[in-house]
């Protein structure tokens, strides 16, 4: 009998944990962020599942403020898949014009991300939500389980927490209850770029080095995505050869100097770094412990 | 000599070959005055070890002069014009012990070959012969100058002292560099600062600059300056297509 390869083990875990979810739950849902966990959970939800489609609809919660291929990317999968894709945008979010630039991240994040994903989890009646978050990422998550229970206010309690002996799951809920689930929670960085490139899953051209516009925001290269974005006086961006460990809305997205415009580099790339992709991420930085107080809110 | 023979500019056979415009140039008059046996083939450069190296100071005020604007009317800082600079502060330093020290620091980037586009049936093949070609003709038809240049982040090199790693560059006639550098990203005034001195190296002749490396789309100070200066033809080299 030949063992299986690591990937191989990873995958089928995150299989099993998403047929566990189809068995135990009633309506669940997965949040597709159009970021490169997102197309590998989405893969492995229709391997999961075939021949049939994935017996659940894809939602991205949208902030109005991400990366313009990124939109591309994810109406184009939608109409291949052949999933029914929900977006919902926060319309309290949208009446008071938040934004990263006026209103600061914080606020950006908490009305247009947090209060967005409770609203669609609300309206839809959605009783677990997949989501692509891995424990290499940050350090809250690494304490997270994978079927991670929120309140009926979808508040996270990092000190009640189920065990998950021998990868065996407790999906009672109470009433009211919903779970967010993680089927990547196991996977590093460096195991997804891997998994990508021997499955030839299609990902948003962003994580490939090539030359954008730029500016310098706290030693922080943010692209110049579209004309909302404010530039200093005098300030003209600059074209450099820049690539994205991470996606999430623009101007609070870093990029990094790379050379990496294939597959096979990035992967190379991966075996040298030293730092989290979320170093990337302003909204990581805002204050000590940030991620973990935005998940005992509800975020992701 | 082959290259010269099959139609190649000096320029562009320096390039290709990696040695320098007067050589290709001396060798080349050599050639025609004498034929083949004329033409000096000897060993490359000097001895390992043997190399003019810059002494502290003079290397304290080469960084110094770069982060400025040169006194003459040259647009910036040729290696030239920093070694008479600096021998009039009483250091003797030849141009090309300058240009070695700016190439140690990633600081001498080369000409974009753009002129080899002209023949490619690609897009940016397309984009030269139906953009660049009748801007750069009309220029040189009126006996304007034709630049390339752009704006750069050098690397940093281990075990040399930290730079101003902003550089704008510009290259001129046979690829010699004229160079500015900067603690942070170029401005609009410094963009600006650059191409008026541009039109003042040549005054009332106009003046094509295939430049790379910055968003000029996104300055509106720019976009006016362009429309107030109609005989400045500025041609934003495109990102993405391995220039």
């Amino acid at each position: 009998m030949t063992s299986l390869t690591h990937l191989q083990k990873l995958e089928a875990e995150s299989i099993q944990i998403m047929r566990e979810v189809v068995a135990e739950t009633e309506n669940p849902v997965m949040l597709y962020s159009v970021g490169k966990d997102s197309a590998v959970m989405l893969h492995l939800a229709r391997k999961a599942f075939a021949p049939a489609p994935p017996p659940f609809p894809l939602l991205h919660v949208d902030t109005r403020w991400k990366f313009r291929a990124m939109y591309e990317f994810r109406d184009q999968m939608a109409k291949e898949m052949g999933m029914d894709l929900l977006v919902h945008i926060n319309p309290e979010g949208v009446e008071k014009d938040i934004n990263p630039f006026t209103h600061g991240s914080t606020i950006h994040t908490d009305v247009m991300k947090t209060e967005g994903l409770k609203q669609a989890l609300d309206k839809y009646g959605f009783d677990a939500a997949f989501g692509g978050a891995r424990r290499d990422e940050e350090k809250s998550r690494a304490k997270e389980r994978v079927f991670s229970f929120r309140t009926a206010q979808h508040r996270w309690d990092p000190k009640n927490q189920r065990p998950e002996l021998w990868r065996l799951y407790n999906t009672r809920k109470h009433k009211g209850e919903s779970i967010r689930v993680f089927p990547l929670s196991n996977w590093t960085e460096l195991d997804i770029w891997q998994y990508i490139y021997l499955q030839d899953i299609p990902i948003v051209p962003l994580y490939y080095a090539a030359e954008r516009p730029v500016v310098e925001r706290d030693g922080t290269l943010i692209m110049v995505d579209d004309k909302r974005m404010p530039l200093e006086p005098g300030e003209v961006p600059m074209m450099r050869k820049v690539r994205f460990r991470t996606l999430g809305c623009y101007p609070l997205t870093g990029a990094i100097e790379s050379e990496a415009d294939t597959l096979p580099a990035i992967i190379q790339e991966m075996l040298l770094t030293k730092t989290s992709e979320r170093q990337g991420r302003v909204i990581d930085h805002d204050s000590t412990g940030s991620m973990e107080k935005k998940k005992q809110e509800g975020y992701f | 000599m082959r290259l010269r023979l099959d139609g190649y500019t000096v320029a562009d056979a320096a390039e290709r070959t990696g040695l320098s415009a007067p050589t290709v140039s001396a060798a080349w008059k050599a050639f025609r005055e004498g034929g083949w046996e004329a033409v000096p083939v000897r060993q490359r450069g000097r001895k390992t070890g043997q190399a003019t190296r810059l002494d502290e100071s003079a290397q304290q005020v080469l960084v110094h002069l770069l982060a400025t604007q040169p006194d003459d009317d040259e647009p910036a800082w040729s290696a030239r014009a920093l070694a008479e600079t600096l021998n009039a502060r009483g250091q003797t330093v030849s141009p090309r012990a300058i240009e070695h020290w700016l190439e140690a620091r990633d600081l001498k980037p080369k000409p974009r070959a753009l002129d080899e586009l002209e023949r490619q049936r690609t897009q940016a093949g397309r984009w030269y012969r139906q953009r660049v070609q009748p801007v750069l003709g009309a220029v040189r038809e009126s006996g304007g100058s034709v630049w390339k240049g752009g704006v750069r982040v050098a690397k940093p090199v281990s075990g040399v002292p930290e730079l101003p790693r902003y550089q704008l560059y510009l290259h001129g006639k046979r690829g010699a560099l004229h160079t500015r550098c900067l603690t942070a990203p170029p401005k609009v005034n410094d963009y600006l600062t650059l191409f008026q001195r541009l039109r003042d190296h040549a005054p009332d002749k106009p003046v094509a600059l295939m430049f790379h490396g910055a968003d000029f789309q996104a300055s509106a100070e720019i976009r006016q300056w362009l429309d107030a200066h109609p005989d400045f033809h500025l041609i934003n080299v495109p990102p993405a297509n391995g220039l």
